[in-house]
C-alpha cells in the first residue's frame, strides 16, 4: 500500500533529519515506559515471590485483586489516576496532573497487577517435594529464593515483557493524565492519535514505525537475555 | 552404643489428624536402617521429621545426645544431614552444576568442588554426563545424579524416600548394585523408606514397620523379616506372596570394583 | 556466563540511569526550545480548549508567544467542550479559550467564569458528497437541514457535546426538528475522525472551516456545499475561571492570557494564521 511506504519513507526522514521534536517524543516515551516498567518489577516481582511461595490468610482474595487488575481498562485507570491527581483531589496539592510522572503512575498502576500476577504463577508452580529437597541440600532461605530464580528466569523475564509491552502501548490513560501536551508530555502514541484525528495519516503512520522499532529493540533484548543458555 | 539421632515421645498432628505416635526411634551410626510400612503410615513423615526438616507437634528429637528444641535445628545441624527422593528434581543446568549444588551452598572453594564433583560422578559411573543438562537425562541416570549430589556433602546420615521406586527394572537393580559397593565402602550411614521387600532385603541390615504412625517392629532385617509379630505379619506375608524365596538373608556383598559407565538412552 | 552477567549489569544501569534522568525536572524538554536564560522558573497555567481549536495548529504559534513574553508555562489541554467547560466550573483549569457562547453563557452566569472576552471568529460550513443527491447549496443552513431531514440523507454528527455539535443541535431546533433514524450517525468523536466516518458513508456533516481545509486532502469524496450564512458564525471566547470559587488557580497569568487574546498584536496574528498555506485566513479578528 502507498501509505505504508508513504510513511516508512516519512519515518527515516524523521529520524535522519535529527527531527528535535520526534527525537524529543521518542526519548519521553522511552524514559517513562522504561521507568514505569523498572518500578512495577520492583515492587512486582518480589510481591509476586512473596505470594507465589507463602501461605496466608486472605493470599486468595489479594490474588484475586491483582488478577482483576491485569484486565483493568486503561481509561478507568486514567479517570482514577486524574481523579487523584487534579485540584481538587486529594493529591492535588502536588500539581502531578499533567506531568510525566502522572503517566509513569497511570503506567505503574496497568503493569504492575500483570508483572505481579505471572511472576506468582511461575513461583506458585514450585512443587513442596523441590522446596523441601532444595532446603535437605543445605540452602538457607536466601540461597533458596537465588536458586529458585535463576530456575524461573524464563518466567520472570516472560513477565517483565508481558509488562512492558503493556506500558508501551498505553495510549488512553496518558492522554487523560498527561493531556499530550507539546514538550511536556507528548509521547509517541498520543501524538499518533493526535495526527490521525489532525488527518496527517503519513506523521501518524511514521510514528507508528518509529514506536515498533523501539517495542521492537527492548522486546529482543529482553528476550535474547532470557533465552541465554547459562553455560558455566 | 548411642544412637547419632534419637526420637522420644514423638507425635506429628495434620489438621487433628495423627499421623505419627511414636515413643522411641532410633538411628545408630553405620547403620543402613530400613523402613516399611503400608500408604499413609507415616514413612515419609518420619524420615523428614528425623532429618530435621520438619518439626514434630510434640516430643524431642536428639542428636548425639543433645536434645534439639522444638526440633528446630540451625543450618549447621541440618548441614550435616542429605536427603534424596522418589524424584530426581534436578536443577536446570548442568550435572556437574547439580551436583556441586550442596558444596556450592556451603560455599566450598571452586578446586575442591571440582575434584569432589569428578570423584563422585566416576563412582556412580556418569562422568561422560558432566556437562549435559540434567533436565535431558533418562530416569536412571537423573537418579544417579540425585544421589551423587546428596553424597557428595559426605552427610553423616543419608536419608533416602524410595530413590529407586520410579526406575524400571533392569535400571533399578544396576543402580542399587553400584549403590550398595559405595554406600558399604563410605560407610555411609543411610535411613532408607521402601515399599519394596526386594530393595529391603538387598540393602538394609536393620528394618522398621509402621502401620498407621506406629513403629510396630524393628530389628535386624533378616529376624524381622522371617519373624512378623503379630501387627506386621499380615502386611510381610502379602510381600512374601511375590517372594517366597525371600527369606531375609542378605546376599554377600560383592567387592568394590570400577563401576561399569552406565549406557546413555 | 560473564556476558550474561554483564549485559544484564548494563541493561540496569541504563535503567538507572533513565529513572534519574527522568526524576529531574521534565520541564527540561519543554526549555530546550526556549534556552531560558538564568531566570525564575516559570509559573504554570492550565489552559481548556477544544480539540478542533489545538489540531488547527493555531495554538502552537500563539501559545509560545504568550509564554515567552510572560515566562509562563501554558499546559494547554485539548479536550471536548463539555470537558472544557466542565473544567472551568470545577476550577481544573485556569483559563478557557472555547466557542460555544450558549453553553458559555451558563458558565458565566453562574459566576463560574470572569474576564469574559470575545476573540476571533471562524465559520462552520456544510460539506457534502462530491455528487450532492440532496442538491443543497447557496448559504441557508436552516433550509439545507431541513431539506436533508425530508430526504432523509445521511447526516454524520459530532454528538459529543462540542461546540460544533451544539451548533448542529441549535439548527435542527431551529427547524423544529428531532433528528432520528438510520440517516443520522453520531459518532461521539473529534471533528477529524467524524469527517473521516462522512466521507467514507458519503454523508452530509457540518464542520468548522479550519479543520476542513487542514484536512481538505484526505476526504477525497467530499465538498463544500453550503457556507457563509450569518447563523453559520463560530464564535471563540477567552474567559477566566473565577478564583474566588476555587483554590490553586493562576488568575494572574489568566488575565494576562486574556489580556493577551483580545491583544491587537496577537489579533493580527490569528488572521494572519494559515494564509500562506490555505491562501486564506482560518480565522477572523473579532474582538468586542
Amino acid at each position: 500500500m502507498e501509505l505504508l511506504i508513504d510513511g516508512l519513507k516519512k519515518a527515516i526522514e524523521m529520524i535522519f533529519s535529527g527531527d528535535r521534536e520526534v527525537f524529543a517524543i521518542t526519548w519521553l516515551t522511552l524514559k517513562v515506559c522504561l521507568i514505569s516498567i523498572l518500578i512495577s518489577s520492583i515492587i512486582g516481582l518480589p510481591l509476586g515471590i512473596l505470594l507465589g511461595l507463602t501461605r496466608f490468610k486472605g493470599r486468595r482474595l489479594l490474588l484475586l485483586f491483582i488478577n482483576i487488575g491485569m484486565g483493568l481498562p486503561p481509561v478507568v485507570a486514567g479517570l482514577w489516576i486524574t481523579m487523584l491527581l487534579w485540584r481538587s483531589g486529594p493529591l492535588g496539592d502536588l500539581t502531578l496532573l499533567y506531568s510525566p510522572t502522572a503517566i509513569v503512575m497511570a503506567q505503574i498502576l496497568v503493569s504492575l497487577p500483570i508483572v505481579t500476577s505471572l511472576t506468582c504463577t511461575a513461583f506458585q508452580q514450585v512443587s513442596d517435594k523441590m522446596l523441601l529437597q532444595i532446603k535437605a541440600l543445605g540452602a538457607t532461605k536466601l540461597q533458596t529464593l537465588a536458586i529458585l530464580i535463576k530456575q524461573l528466569k524464563i518466567a520472570i523475564f516472560a513477565a517483565v515483557m508481558a509488562g512492558f509491552g503493556r506500558v508501551i502501548a498505553e495510549v488512553g490513560a496518558a492522554m487523560m493524565v498527561g493531556g499530550n501536551i507539546q514538550g511536556d508530555t507528548r509521547i509517541l502514541t498520543t501524538t499518533i492519535v493526535m495526527e490521525v484525528s489532525k488527518g496527517n495519516f503519513d506523521i501518524a503512520l511514521a510514528l507508528s514505525f518509529i514506536l515498533l522499532s523501539v517495542a521492537l529493540l527492548i522486546t529482543a533484548a529482553l528476550t535474547f537475555l532470557q533465552q541465554r543458555k547459562r553455560i558455566s | 552404643m548411642n544412637p547419632l539421632i534419637e526420637l522420644k515421645d514423638i507425635t506429628f498432628k495434620a489438621h487433628t489428624k495423627t499421623i505419627l505416635d511414636i515413643p522411641e526411634f532410633q538411628i545408630y551410626d553405620g547403620e543402613f536402617l530400613g523402613i516399611m510400612g503400608p500408604n499413609g503410615a507415616g514413612k515419609s513423615t518420619l524420615l523428614k521429621l528425623a532429618a530435621f526438616l520438619e518439626q514434630p507437634t510434640s516430643g524431642d528429637i536428639l542428636y548425639r545426645g543433645e536434645i534439639i528444641p522444638n526440633g528446630n535445628a540451625p543450618l549447621d545441624l541440618r548441614r550435616k544431614f542429605s536427603i534424596a527422593l522418589q524424584q530426581s528434581l534436578l536443577l536446570d543446568g548442568t550435572v556437574f552444576h547439580n551436583i556441586a549444588i550442596g558444596l556450592t551452598l556451603r560455599k566450598v572453594s571452586k578446586s575442591v568442588i571440582k575434584e569432589k564433583v569428578a570423584h563422585w560422578m566416576e563412582l556412580f559411573g556418569i562422568s561422560h554426563l558432566a556437562k549435559k543438562n540434567a533436565l535431558y537425562l533418562s530416569g536412571g541416570e537423573a537418579q544417579r545424579v540425585n544421589l551423587a549430589r546428596a553424597m557428595i556433602v559426605e552427610p553423616e546420615v543419608l536419608f533416602l524416600d524410595e530413590p529407586f521406586s520410579a526406575l524400571d527394572f533392569p535400571t533399578k537393580i544396576k543402580l542399587m548394585e553400584d549403590f550398595k559397593c559405595i554406600t558399604e565402602t563410605a560407610q555411609t550411614t543411610a535411613v532408607f523408606v521402601s515399599h519394596d521387600l526386594l530393595e529391603i532385603n538387598y540393602l538394609t541390615n536393620r528394618l522398621a514397620i509402621i502401620v498407621n504412625g506406629e513403629v510396630k517392629q524393628s530389628g535386624p532385617t533378616p529376624q524381622v523379616l522371617e519373624h512378623p509379630n503379630a501387627s506386621t505379619q499380615s502386611f510381610l506375608n502379602e510381600w512374601k506372596k511375590f517372594y517366597p524365596a525371600l527369606t531375609g538373608s542378605r546376599s554377600p556383598s560383592s567387592n568394590f570394583k570400577s563401576v561399569e559407565k552406565v549406557s546413555l538412552r | 556466563m560473564k556476558k550474561n552477567r554483564f549485559l544484564i549489569a548494563l541493561f540496569a544501569l541504563m535503567l538507572l540511569v533513565l529513572s534519574a534522568c527522568g526524576n529531574s525536572d521534565t520541564k527540561d524538554t519543554a526549555a530546550k526550545e526556549k534556552k531560558p536564560a538564568p531566570k525564575p522558573a516559570p509559573t504554570e497555567m492550565i489552559l481548556a480548549t477544544t480539540t478542533s481549536t489545538q489540531d488547527s495548529g493555531l495554538l502552537d504559534v500563539i501559545v509560545p508567544m504568550f509564554e515567552k513574553e510572560n515566562n509562563v508555562k501554558v499546559k494547554t489541554i485539548a479536550v471536548g467542550t463539555g470537558q472544557a467547560l466542565e473544567m472551568g466550573t470545577r476550577g481544573e483549569a485556569d483559563v478557557l479559550l472555547v466557542h460555544a457562547p450558549a453553553a458559555e453563557k451558563a458558565v458565566v452566569d453562574a459566576g463560574d467564569a470572569i474576564n469574559y472576552k470575545r476573540v476571533m471568529y471562524n465559520d462552520f460550513i456544510l460539506v457534502g458528497p462530491k455528487d450532492n443527491p440532496a442538491g443543497v447549496s447557496g448559504n441557508d443552513i436552516k433550509a439545507a437541514f431541513k431539506t436533508l431531514a425530508d430526504t432523509k440523507s445521511t447526516f454524520v454528527s459530532r454528538g459529543d457535546d462540542s461546540g460544533t455539535h451544539k451548533k448542529e443541535l441549535g439548527i435542527w431546533t431551529a427547524d423544529n426538528i428531532q433528528p432520528a433514524g438510520d440517516w443520522y450517525v453520531s459518532t461521539g468523536q473529534g471533528m477529524g475522525q467524524t469527517l473521516q466516518v462522512a466521507a467514507e458513508k458519503k454523508g452530509y456533516v457540518l464542520t468548522d472551516r479550519a479543520t476542513w481545509l487542514a484536512q481538505e486532502k484526505n476526504l477525497n469524496t467530499l465538498k463544500i456545499v453550503v457556507e457563509g450564512g450569518n447563523d453559520l458564525m463560530n464564535i471563540y471566547h477567552v474567559m477566566q475561571v473565577n478564583p474566588e470559587k476555587h483554590d490553586k488557580i493562576n488568575s494572574k497569568d489568566a488575565e494576562k492570557f486574556v489580556n493577551f487574546m483580545v491583544d491587537s498584536k496577537t489579533q493580527d496574528v490569528i488572521e494572519n494564521f494559515g494564509k500562506k498555506e490555505y491562501g486564506q485566513s482560518l480565522f477572523f479578528k473579532y474582538t468586542e
